[in-house]
């Protein structure tokens, strides 16, 4: 089927009607939840993630796990058995749960003022509705969101984009899951958009160094514009909130 | 715009998924028009100065096409009156749903700026996105969204015409009912002010009137055919038609050993050679052999099938035996048509615009065309395509593409040989040859730096006389303690030949050089296999040199690989070079490093020959030409120098030594080319064959064939060994690329040369294997760098098939065109015999893959071709009667 | 959440007066929100939230062959997973007790031919049938799981657009079949008889529906009532508590009356759907 599907047409549209350095339209809400201390909900394209926070709380479990100087972050990723085209059989547990549940946190870990909360716990689950590429950075992104929704000080956004490169030339950002399968190795990169740096980079498949500059540009101008997004729905959360409460009438 | 497309589809474990698909819809796609000021300038070939000229309208006009219209009059759309055309992205969509080998022709027309050509992506436009209704067909939406589309164009550009041209009728209707000007194809063309073009209209709307009787019977509908192939009633298979006679053919089915015959109008129903098919077995009773009689098709274009129902009562009789019956069948459907275009000529003596045309290619029916121009296309070979066969009609229909030129010229012919071989030989793109360096070519500083200087090196090439691209080149000194340095130095093709550019999926589609008998297809442009890749004598190269450490005994105590700067002291012949060799009063270096590789190659040679290499012969035949008229003069057989073997050795060595070295480092992706041990049976010919001449020909493992090939020696008939080594050339499988992750280790074996591992390395100039070969090792080098598509193993095994297809392709076109000189050469000496022929003998010297069968004759010198002489059948079974065109 | 003895008094007190902590009386709901295929990708899909218990029911279906001792019948399977996004206490394994045994009382409320017609989902008898997997996401835990669930599966299934088997052919062992690949030509499923489970609470003499977080703590017993039309598919009793016989029948009266009338509202709402209104809305309202 992918044989002889090109990831962008010679227009230079890509399947789905994008061009190369567009992303996919991201919908996000904050407070989905009320039980949480934050949640949020978001949407990159049909990818689809809940996110909810609890903490900075007492640590659960085995005290040693406490840190005299930060707070412990833990995270579970988890994916709802319908999210894939074909039904999973477990929600979590498998490697690829494990080993995104551990991304999670190293991302999350490097934007939270961990060091405000010693002896405390900070938990942050994911839930994954569907999945149609780019999980990762669904998750990160609404983690923020989440984290942002709990008021826990952060130093700033953290975004996560991917990108790939198409043709052996040009790079794509944000990749679905049909141009995952289509092929082109994917670059996934968790950013602190603000500062510019980059908390972390993960690469499926070999490619060349030559080409990752050009990719990593791409995807962490990806993140940029993330940024941007997410700041636009938590303003606006924030003016509904306070609205409601009555402050918007007193400006 | 966001919305989302959903389907179902199967998956390959039969469950099925829903899938969801994100579609984004636009506000930035331009209409293309060069005149338009509100959309987006974006580069468009439509331009106002093209104009088509048709007498239906009073202005020009743009035209837009549904998609039958492209499926059915590709060949239309190919003429360069027709210009300034929208094809709709919904359009192109479907036809390459449809078929690939249209719409790989479209890409082509579309790329082509003077064609005026704009592809409109109507489906993501928010203007003309159309959502399918609930209940509505595909085919019913898409006509929907294409006539949006026109309505879309109307609008938004008044002061412009637009045409719709579409040969569905029921959509012409609708879009005249939406106001949109509609047209059928052939009423738009017969009022194109250009004549010729209305033949080459696809005809499918033959349709018969009710007197006419069928000829053929009904084919089944698709459904049946398929629930008939699930339930095992029916069998699919692919039909090949027998190129002696016109009621036969065969269906090879997977499940079973033996081909199916088919006989008959009845039997064959209508399949054209290569067509997926289904058969229905016949009832036991009811098989027949196949026949060895020879019938040829002498109708004349009408439509009277008296003619054919003597021969068939004739063939009848002939194959109607007891013992030896072979599995029989009828065709009852056609899975898949396998039609392409066909070379051939019309046939003479008939008058009209209805044609018969006689494909070259023995095993395709003759083909009925409708032309206004008999006369003159009767000295012209052509090109025709089949558009339809109706069951009415004795001969399918089609209609005339193009005409390659006179009957019998040497280009035309050469033409033909290309065409039926699917050998790609259009000049260069424009796009292609921009990727060439520019001239003049000079080394840099930086290119020193990055490169070994070999320019000191006494290094020469050998090559046969005439050779242009010159990819290899030796050298051979002497180092401390008796042992040798030898350096093969290859051109260094991958630095001018970037992965990705044009000009490396240009020479990757081609995959070969080809070489017919008086011209060459280059893979890639002049300036590099001639010039700046061709190792010339006295000329500075790049090159990419594999060095060893030999002793004198020719092991190999190191290797090394790199990229390099070199200056070939000078560019020999096989004949110079063994001159210079047997010439003992030669004592410089050069003659020297020669006489020490000829006794290092010699060493090699023998030590290959005891692993079990094999020595197979086939017959070199050169054929002198003149210059100035380009016919052929005389057919020699080429002579062999020890020279030729001298650098086949090195070149061997080179490529393996290359493969063990890309095996190491890409376990997983490396390109190699192994042969398969060929399974016993095909040996059979070959071992019949021996023991009816009395010589016992082992064939259970290359050792042993080599050593009862070198055994079956007949002093008084010299030749006799050479043909048992061609025949056994003949009994063995192709050689292959593959990618090394994708078989066993074991199944690397290279059977012909007897060496566990191989690959193509020594030739980047004339094959693209030794380009990736080249990539590969320069990464290994450090020298360049890797791409994403070097190292995927599914991409890479997708080039092996194209690689070996295009060689197994350029194989018989070279066969073929050696063929046709050898014939042409005797044409005017014209000699009948008689001579018989028993059937060991026949299959003996039939060699399937030149196509033509050809005697040898203890008398004559050389084997003789009969491809285009007559057969008959004497009144005795066992005797041929022949009319040779060639003299013993 | 835990309650301090006073405040237990205060709920019980309430449920005594007929007034609970929310103002409602002892037969009240709270508000249902439904919304139905809201997961694109599976076949029916429904959200129910009811105040702030939120459930997630997405149905997909796979082909497979039906049990031997069952060969006309097609497979109905219901998986429960407690997402910790709920509650911190559901992470890792954590929720997989309530999950199994809400789906146990799934399927047993679904077990009996008159409740789901599982011969509707053969599709060559003893070769080939559809498999429908009822996947249950929960989101939020306020209260009484088992209404919310049975009310968010009963809409998923009648979302439920299984695909049309055009043509099935058999050759020997070898079952071949042939769908629609048009997603409007489906065959939707019967659900008029399929359950609905109402809990009913025991707090200190009264019996009451629908009880949230603190309410369930003060409850000495509770038993799941699933009811499928005028019938009792399922009686399940939960909780630590003990049940005098005749409370129990009081409340299993109770919990048909409740049920009917759950069940009324819900068919005139599912009426109401629209299925051609693209709403798109889901989490993001």
């Amino acid at each position: 089927m992918s044989k002889n599907r090109e990831l962008l047409s010679k227009i230079g549209l890509r399947q789905d009607g994008r061009r190369a350095d567009e992303l996919r339209r991201i919908r996000c809400k904050l407070g989905v939840f009320t039980e949480p201390d934050g949640s949020a909900y978001l949407e990159q394209g049909l990818t689809k993630v809940l996110a909810a926070v609890y903490g900075p709380h007492q640590v659960r479990g085995s005290r040693s796990k406490a840190q005299h100087d930060s707070a412990v972050v833990n995270c579970q990723f988890s994916m709802a058995v319908f999210s894939t085209g074909e039904r999973k059989k477990r929600p979590r547990g498998d490697r690829k749960s494990t080993e995104i549940s551990i991304h999670l946190r190293q991302a999350l870990t490097a934007a939270i003022k961990v060091e405000l909360y010693p002896w405390t716990q900070i938990d942050v689950y994911v839930e994954v509705l569907h999945a149609d590429g780019g999980i990762y950075p669904a998750c990160v992104n609404a983690a923020t969101l989440a984290l942002i929704d709990a008021g826990i000080p952060l130093k700033e956004y953290v975004c996560a984009c991917t990108a790939s490169l198409a043709n052996n030339d040009v790079p794509l950002l944000d990749v679905s899951h049909q141009e995952e399968i289509i092929g082109g190795p994917t670059l996934t990169v968790a950013a602190l958009p603000m500062s510019g740096k980059i908390v972390l980079m993960e690469m499926s498949q070999r490619f060349h160094v030559d080409h990752l500059q050009k990719v990593l540009d791409k995807a962490l101008q990806g993140c940029k514009d993330i940024k941007s997004i997410l700041d636009e729905a938590v303003k606006s959360h924030i003016q509904d909130v306070g609205s409601s409460t009555g402050w918007a009438s007193t400006t | 715009m966001f919305t989302t497309k959903a389907f179902i589809k199967k998956n390959k474990v039969g469950n099925y998924l829903k899938h969801v698909r994100e579609h984004y819809i636009r506000d930035d796609i331009s209409c293309g028009l060069q005149e338009c000021e509100t959309c987006l300038p974006v580069e468009s070939f439509l331009s106002p100065d093209h104009e088509n000229k048709c007498s239906l309208f009073t202005s020009n006009h743009y035209l837009i096409l549904d998609t039958n219209v492209v499926l059915d009059q590709m060949d239309i759309l190919e003429e360069s009156v027709i210009g300034n055309v929208i094809i709709l992205h919904t359009v192109l969509n479907e036809v390459k749903h449809r078929s690939l080998p249209i719409y790989k022709r479209l890409c082509a027309v579309i790329e082509n700026p003077s064609r005026h050509f704009y592809v409109f992506i109507n489906d993501h436009h928010q203007g003309t996105y159309l959502q399918q209704n609930e209940g509505e067909l595909i085919n019913d939406y898409n006509d929907r969204c294409i006539r949006a589309a026109c309505s879309w164009y109307i609008n938004h550009a008044p002061k412009q015409k637009f045409v719709f041209l579409t040969d569905d009728s029921a959509n012409r209707i609708k879009a005249q009912k939406e106001d949109i000007p509609s047209y059928t194809v052939s009423e738009y063309v017969q009022n194109l002010n250009t004549s010729g073009l209305t033949d080459k209209l696809s005809r499918k709307d033959f349709h018969g009137n009710d007197f006419t009787k069928d000829v053929f019977p009904n084919h089944l509908s698709n459904v049946e055919l398929l629930t008939g192939i699930r339930e095992g009633k029916l069998l699919q298979g692919t039909f090949r038609a027998s190129r002696d006679n016109f009621l036969e053919g065969f269906v090879n089915v997977d499940s079973y050993e033996e081909p199916v015959i088919v006989q008959g109008r009845a039997g064959l129903n209508r399949s054209v050679d290569g067509d997926t098919v289904a058969v229905e077995l016949l009832k036991e009773e009811e098989w027949v052999c196949p026949s060895e009689i020879i019938l040829e098709d002498e109708g004349v274009g009408d439509e009277s099938v008296d003619d054919v129902v003597t021969k068939e009562n004739e063939l009848q009789k002939a194959t109607k035996k007891k013992s030896g019956a072979k599995p029989t069948g009828r065709v009852v459907g056609i899975i898949r048509r396998k039609w392409r275009q066909y070379c051939g000529i019309l046939q003479g003596g008939i008058d009209g615009v209805y044609q018969m045309f006689v494909p070259a290619d023995k095993s395709i029916p003759k083909i009925k065309i409708e032309t206004r121009q008999a006369e003159f296309l009767r000295t012209q070979k052509l090109i025709v395509t089949i558009d339809s066969w109706p069951k009415h009609s004795r001969y399918p229909h089609g209609h005339f593409v193009r005409a390659l030129g006179n009957i019998g010229d040497q280009t035309t012919e050469n033409e033909v040989i290309l065409l039926e071989h699917d050998v790609p030989h259009s000049q260069f793109s424009e796009e292609v040859l921009n990727c060439l360096p520019k001239m003049p070519w000079i080394i840099t500083d930086d290119d020193v730096k990055k490169r070994v200087d070999l320019r000191h090196l006494d290094i020469c090439s050998v090559d046969p006389p005439g050779c242009t691209d010159i990819d290899d080149a030796l050298h051979c000194r002497p180092l401390a303690d008796g042992k040798l340095e030898v350096g093969v130095h290859i051109a260094d093709v991958s630095h001018f030949i970037r992965p990705g550019t044009p000009l490396d999926r240009e020479a990757a589609s081609r995959a070969t050089t080809v070489y017919l008998v008086n011209n060459r297809i280059d893979m890639v442009p002049a300036l590099l296999s001639s010039n700046l890749c061709s190792l010339r004598g006295g000329e500075e190269r790049f090159a990419f040199s594999c060095i060893w450490e030999m002793d004198q005994n020719a092991n190999i105590l190191s290797t090394r690989f790199h990229k390099s700067i070199i200056k070939s002291r000078k560019a020999m012949t096989y004949e110079e070079a063994q001159l210079i060799i047997d010439d003992k009063t030669k004592q410089d270096a050069l003659a020297e490093a020669l006489r020490s590789l000829n006794k290092l190659a010699k060493i090699m040679k023998q030590r290959r020959l005891v692993n079990g290499a094999l020595v197979l012969a086939s017959p070199e035949v050169k054929i002198q030409m003149d210059s100035e008229t380009m016919e052929p003069l005389d057919v020699e057989v080429k002579k062999l120098f020890e020279t030729n073997s001298m650098i086949e050795e090195f070149m061997l060595q080179a490529n393996i030594s290359v493969a063990e070295k890309i095996l190491e480092e890409f376990p997983d992706c490396a390109m190699l080319r192994r042969h398969p041990v060929p399974p016993a049976t095909n040996f059979d010919p070959l071992v019949k064959a021996g023991r009816h001449l009395g010589f016992e020909i082992r064939v259970d493992s290359g050792k042993n064939l080599a050593k009862s090939l070198d055994e079956a020696v007949n002093t008084k008939n010299p030749y006799l060994n050479t043909m048992f080594r061609i025949l056994a050339t003949r009994c063995m499988l192709q050689a292959v690329y593959f990618v090394s992750g994708t078989y066993q280790k074991e199944e690397y074996f290279h059977y012909g040369l007897a060496v566990p591992l191989y690959t193509h390395f020594t030739s980047p100039i004339r094959r693209y294997a030794d380009i990736i070969v080249h990539r590969l090792l320069a990464v290994i080098c450090g020298a360049d760098s890797t791409y994403p598509d070097l190292l995927d193993k599914n991409k890479t095994t997708e080039l092996c098939q194209n690689l070996n297809y295009r060689n197994r392709m350029a194989q018989y076109a070279g066969r073929a065109s050696i063929a046709f000189n050898t014939h042409g050469n005797y044409k005017m000496r014209k000699v009948t015999c008689c001579m018989s022929v028993k059937t060991p003998c026949k299959f003996l010297y039939h060699d399937m893959a030149w196509n033509v069968p050809y005697l040898w004759p203890k008398k004559a010198k050389r084997p003789i071709f009969l491809n285009t002489m007559k057969r008959t059948r004497h009144k005795k079974p066992e005797v041929w009667l022949f009319t040779l065109l060639t003299p013993l | 959440m835990a309650l301090c003895e006073a405040e237990k008094t205060f709920v019980l007190h309430g449920v005594e007066e007929n007034f609970r902590v929310d103002g409602r009386e002892r037969e009240d709901y709270r508000p249902i929100e439904l919304e139905t295929n809201i997961v694109s990708h599976a076949f029916g899909s429904a959200r129910l939230r009811l105040a702030n218990t939120d459930v997630l029911v997405a149905v997909k279906i796979e082909v497979d062959v039906p049990y031997p001792e069952r060969p006309k019948e097609g497979k109905l399977e219901f998986f429960v997973d407690c997402s910790a996004n709920a509650t911190p206490d559901f992470e890792g394994r954590g929720g997989e007790d309530l999950a199994i045994e809400i789906s146990n009382s799934l399927s047993a409320a679904y077990k009996s031919p008159e409740v789901f017609d599982l011969t509707k989902l053969c599709i060559l008898k003893g070769h080939k049938c559809w498999k429908i997997f009822v996947d249950i996401l929960l989101l939020e835990c306020g209260g009484n799981l088992y209404d919310a669930v049975s009310i968010a599966v009963k809409a998923a299934l009648w979302d439920t657009r299984i695909p049309l088997v055009k043509s099935v052919t058999v050759d020997g062992n070898n079952v071949d079949m042939e769908v629609s690949d048009e997603l409007h030509d489906c065959q939707k499923l019967d659900v008029t008889a399929a359950p609905i489970m109402v809990t009913v609470c025991k707090i200190g003499e009264q019996c009451i529906v629908d009880p949230n977080v603190a309410e369930e703590l003060c409850s000495v017993g509770a038993v799941v009532i699933a009811v499928s039309k005028d019938k009792f598919s399922t009686v399940l009793q939960i909780g630590s508590g003990s049940l005098h016989p005749q409370t129990l029948l009081e409340c299993l009266q109770m919990g048909e009356k409740v049920a009917q009338r759950l069940s009324e509202a819900l068919t005139e709402t599912l009426s109401e759907i629209n299925p051609n209104k693209n709403q798109d809305v889901g989490f993001l309202k």
